[in-house]
């Protein structure tokens, strides 16, 4: 049984932590700091501080001294070169004099070269480096749990609390960052090796569970409380004083650990800092397990440590004593940052020495340690400067460095914490803290309580990026002829959740394909899957009345079998969707079975039966936003409609091409000719047997149907479309055709050729807004934009020469820039690039000269407004 | 933002379940001042303070009410459907 260490064996023992382990096969040194990688070792091992940040199966700053060992794992270890024990980057040290808080912002103002040193400090600096792209993925889990009271942290403390609040009856979960010591109570749910890195509105606990099951790397579990117990305890400070960070130099708490926790014995000979007179408790303890106690001292005794690379001494004014474990007795400090993030306020307790909470909020309450802090006989509090006395551990700032910042200005403990960093490394001011605020009293001459304490914010500790991004769920929609595209060789494109085909294989070279697809439409007939168009049934007497307050248009003139094109806008004239709107006919039954789908019951509902139905289909992407939309404006109206999305319910496919009624012809009685069906007219009709709602619009420019129906039905209704085109020369076509084959015909997408301030007087669709109605959303502001001069519109091009931009290229006028490409494809129809694009009111007239940025050079293109294709839509009509 | 929040069909409820639907505002008639549409479209108050709101429920019954709540604290003090 053993784990790798940087490639070597290291044995493991049962209840071993990754640092236990080390400690016991010699490694002394566990980490490089920050800034001038001097050797570092372990000091509290409880999870706090940032001492044995080490890379475990290459996730970097793990916490070595609470990770349980298992046989197996691959540890390695952060910043330094080549070793820990020989670490060149150590002499950063000797050019500490150039390198003093905020040095950075103080020598690189020009920022070339800050550019170029930036790389070499991110370096040298650092904590750890992010796993390869290439690197296995882990697992990461998220979980949600409802608990009558959460009690944070399994102490005495703690699991009294439990106790008593489960014999009440409570659903209690018991959260603690240590493995599991102690044999279960059934009476809670206890969560192990889990810490809450945050207290959050409304109760909302933040978890993070280690390896909850071997298949997952970590949880992150959202506990929803009525009530909170706090019990995270209390938790020892280091001291301050010069080369305090030696490895060698412990807390006593950390030294009781590696005691009890793993019969370790931390050393042969120790001087012990402590204010307690007398024999301490910890005396005691070493002596047990065969360590000399050399001498204890009081804090204000202490000079300094000597040692390089390990503690070998202690300086003291009372003499040098020389050991090889120096343990401090430091301030013990109530882990209240979770109080503190529930709103307690955090008072000075002279007394304590220590900032205790006060002011609960309700439904939380604090046991143990962590509400009467522990009185120990306060130390001595701050250290005088010194550039080898450590006060932050994970950034290297010392107590010189504090001074110097207060004395430069920055004496506002908020300042003095951006500016010196202290308090913000991976330790979240559990080692620091009060250290840093005690030199910020004494240097501004201010009492502890008047200087305060930082702001405690989740996460604390830090909680890594894939814990937060959980499991990777990608929702996938597929329409309900997916496999259908798929075996015609569909490649795919997604669109929000949907797959659609961009195009289907059917040549050598995407561009032959597409072509292809393109020509079949033109010349002969095409069919396109457009399932994902947003549908929208509205039912109900005042549907009518809805339409026309939140559509430009008017749609209670509607006539039943007609279909019209429909623009949303926002109360300041912004597009925000288009679609079309249809009234069904009245079937001869008399019903109007409304949507299409409705006949699939065996007989038709009678309620469906009144004229007042229409059905509306959306983009792509705004049927959520649309849907939601409409019902806002019926919030509290009062007004008889009812909204049903169709969206899934339905399948819908686009026939087009001059062949389109010989195909449809063969599969419906409904009668397709032009006297029949019209132009913009809808029915309601069997096709291939299944009841569909056929609309006859042309967003292609071509004579065709958009036929909706039910999506059980998908397809069957597609396979006999593609058997009855086949003597036609049928062809799918995806998504990249229809882009083409629209821009011929000038048809605008909203949210491609058009943006956030699109009104449809630039987009040169004033024809939607019907000013003659007495109100409708966005009525007063269309009013002023109709008026007013726009700024920019959107305009049509030809490319000059062969080539194609790219979507979104500049433009050019006299070599300013007058706009930007939305949509540009080469078009076989003029036989050459063309393209839709803003350009400003100067360059919008007809035939005006621009240039476009194609490949970094302008290129000239021709204005148009002309439409590319059919402009006066006779193949529509056909 | 994790408060709790009373929908009116559904019950007490995660934020996270609900679209915010900005401030509730009253709606000028046509023919009022353009001052009063300006402010309608334009301005929002983002009151320090009780604020009445508009809230959507779309990870449950889909419906759109109203809140009372105080947005320096999150407390939702009363929610119902606008008459």
């Amino acid at each position: 049984m053993d784990i790798r260490f940087n490639g070597k064996a290291i044995p493991i023992q049962e209840g071993d932590t990754v640092a236990s382990a080390l400690y016991r096969a010699g490694q002394r040194i566990f980490t490089r700091s920050f800034k001038y990688h001097r050797p570092r070792g372990l000091l509290c091992c409880s999870g706090h501080c940032p001492n044995c940040l080490m890379n475990v199966d290459g996730i970097p700053n793990v916490r070595t001294c609470i990770t349980p060992a298992r046989a197996g794992m691959a540890v390695k270890h952060q910043n330094a070169r080549p070793s820990l024990d020989f670490d060149y980057l150590a002499i950063a040290q000797q050019f500490d004099w150039m390198m003093p808080v905020g040095w950075y912002y103080k020598n690189f103002t020009n920022p070339r070269m800050w550019h170029l040193a930036e790389a070499q400090i991110r370096k040298v600096a650092g904590l750890g480096d992010p796993p390869p792209p290439d690197a296995p993925e882990a697992v990461y889990e998220h979980a949600h749990m409802q608990a009558g009271v959460a009690v944070i942290g399994a102490g005495p403390a703690g699991l009294n609390a439990a106790r008593e609040a489960a014999s009440q009856g409570e659903r209690v979960v018991v959260v603690d960052d240590q493995p599991r010591t102690t044999p279960g109570d059934s009476s809670y749910t206890l969560l192990s090796r889990s810490y809450c890195f945050g207290l959050y509105e409304g109760n909302l606990l933040g978890v993070l569970q280690s390896e909850p099951h071997s298949g997952a790397r970590e949880r992150l579990v959202h506990i929803r409380a009525k009530r909170i117990v706090v019990a995270t305890g209390a938790y020892e400070a280091p001291l301050t004083f010069k080369n305090n960070d030696l490895p060698g130099i412990m807390l006593s708490t950390a030294v009781w650990r590696l005691i009890h926790r793993h019969g370790i014995q931390p050393g042969t000979s120790a001087v012990i800092i402590s204010n307690e007179t007398g024999d301490s408790a910890i005396a005691a303890e070493l002596r047990n397990v065969g360590i000399a106690v050399v001498a204890t001292v009081p804090p204000s005794d202490v000079l300094e440590a000597t040692g390089s690379k390990h503690v070998t001494g202690l300086r003291t004014r009372r003499g040098a004593f020389a050991c090889d474990l120096v343990v401090m007795c430091g301030h013990r400090i109530p882990d209240a940052g979770l109080l503190s993030q529930a709103g307690a306020k955090l008072e000075w307790s002279a007394e304590a020495g220590a900032f205790v909470p006060t002011e609960l909020p309700p439904n939380i309450t604090a046991v143990g340690d962590v509400a009467h802090a522990l009185v120990r006989a306060a130390s001595t509090l701050v250290s005088m400067p010194n550039k080898r006395t450590f006060v932050c551990f994970c950034n290297d700032v010392t107590s010189q460095d504090i001074c110097d910042s207060v004395a430069e200005g920055f004496d506002h403990i908020e300042l003095l914490k951006r500016y010196t960093t202290t308090t913000m490394g991976p330790c979240q001011g559990r080692m620091c803290q009060l250290q840093a605020i005690g030199i910020c009293a004494r240097e501004t001459g201010r009492a502890i309580q008047e200087t305060g304490v930082t702001t405690s914010r989740p996460p604390n500790p830090g909680v890594t990026l894939g814990a937060l991004g959980g499991a990777r769920h990608h929702p996938i929609r597929r329409t309900p002829m997916h496999y259908q595209h798929e075996e015609l060789g569909a490649v795919w494109m997604d669109m929000g959740d949907w797959k659609r085909p961009r195009y289907y294989k059917s040549a050598q070279t995407e561009r032959e394909s597409i072509l292809r697809e393109y020509h079949a439409v033109r010349q002969a007939v095409g069919v396109i899957d457009v399932s994902t168009l947003g549908k929208l049934s509205l039912k109900g007497r005042d549907s009518g009345k809805l339409l026309d307050k939140v559509y430009t248009n008017r749609f209670s003139d509607l006539k039943p079998g007609r279909v019209r094109y429909a623009v949303l806008c926002d109360e300041a004239g912004i597009i925000l969707d288009d679609g079309t709107i249809s009234r069904p006919l009245a079937d001869a039954r008399g019903y109007n079975t409304g949507d299409p789908g409705g006949t699939r019951s065996v007989a038709p509902s009678v309620s469906a039966g009144t004229i007042d139905d229409f059905f509306i289909t959306t983009t792509t992407g705004n049927l959520d936003f649309v849907e939601q939309w409409l019902e806002w404006w019926l919030a509290g109206a009062g007004w008889d409609v009812q909204i049903n999305n169709l969206t899934s319910a339905l399948a819908a496919v686009n026939l087009a091409g001059p062949k389109a009624r010989e195909v449809l012809s063969a599969l419906t009685s409904c009668g397709l000719s032009n006297a029949e069906f019209p132009y913009m007219a809808c029915r309601n009709a069997e096709v291939a047997g299944v009841p569909a709602l056929l609309m006859r619009i042309g967003f292609v420019g071509e004579t065709g149907w958009e036929i909706h129906y039910p999506a059980e039905s998908g397809e069957h209704l597609w396979s006999a479309l593609m058997d009855a085109g086949r003597p036609f020369g049928i062809c799918p076509f995806g998504v990249e055709a229809q882009r083409l084959l629209r821009l011929e015909k000038r048809h605008v997408i909203v949210g491609v050729d058009t943006d956030a301030l699109t009104s449809p007087y630039e987009a040169g669709m004033a024809w939607v807004v019907k000013h003659d109605k007495a109100d409708f959303i966005g009525k007063f502001a269309l009013g002023k934009l109709e008026s007013a001069q726009a700024q920019q519109s959107l305009v049509g091009f030809t490319m000059n020469a062969n080539q194609i931009p790219e979507d979104g290229a500049a433009i050019l006028v006299n070599g300013a820039l007058a706009g930007r490409v939305t949509s540009a494809r080469y078009s076989p129809a003029v036989e050459k690039a063309i393209g839709l694009a803003w350009v400003t009111a100067g360059a919008a007239a007809e035939g005006a000269q621009i240039e476009i940025r194609v490949a970094g050079a302008p290129v000239r293109a021709t204005v148009t407004q002309r439409v590319f294709y059919d402009p006066d839509g006779a193949r529509l009509r056909m | 933002m994790s408060f709790l929040l009373a929908c009116p069909e559904c019950g007490e409820r995660s934020a996270y379940e609900f679209r915010f639907g900005g401030e509730v505002k009253s709606r000028p008639q046509q023919g009022d001042s353009e001052e009063a549409w300006f402010q309608y479209i334009y301005t929002k108050t983002n009151e320090a303070g009780e604020q009445e709101e508009w809230w959507f429920h779309r990870n449950g019954c889909r419906k759109w009410f109203q809140a009372l709540r105080d947005t320096r604290t999150n407390t939702v003090i009363a929610t119902w459907y606008p008459e």
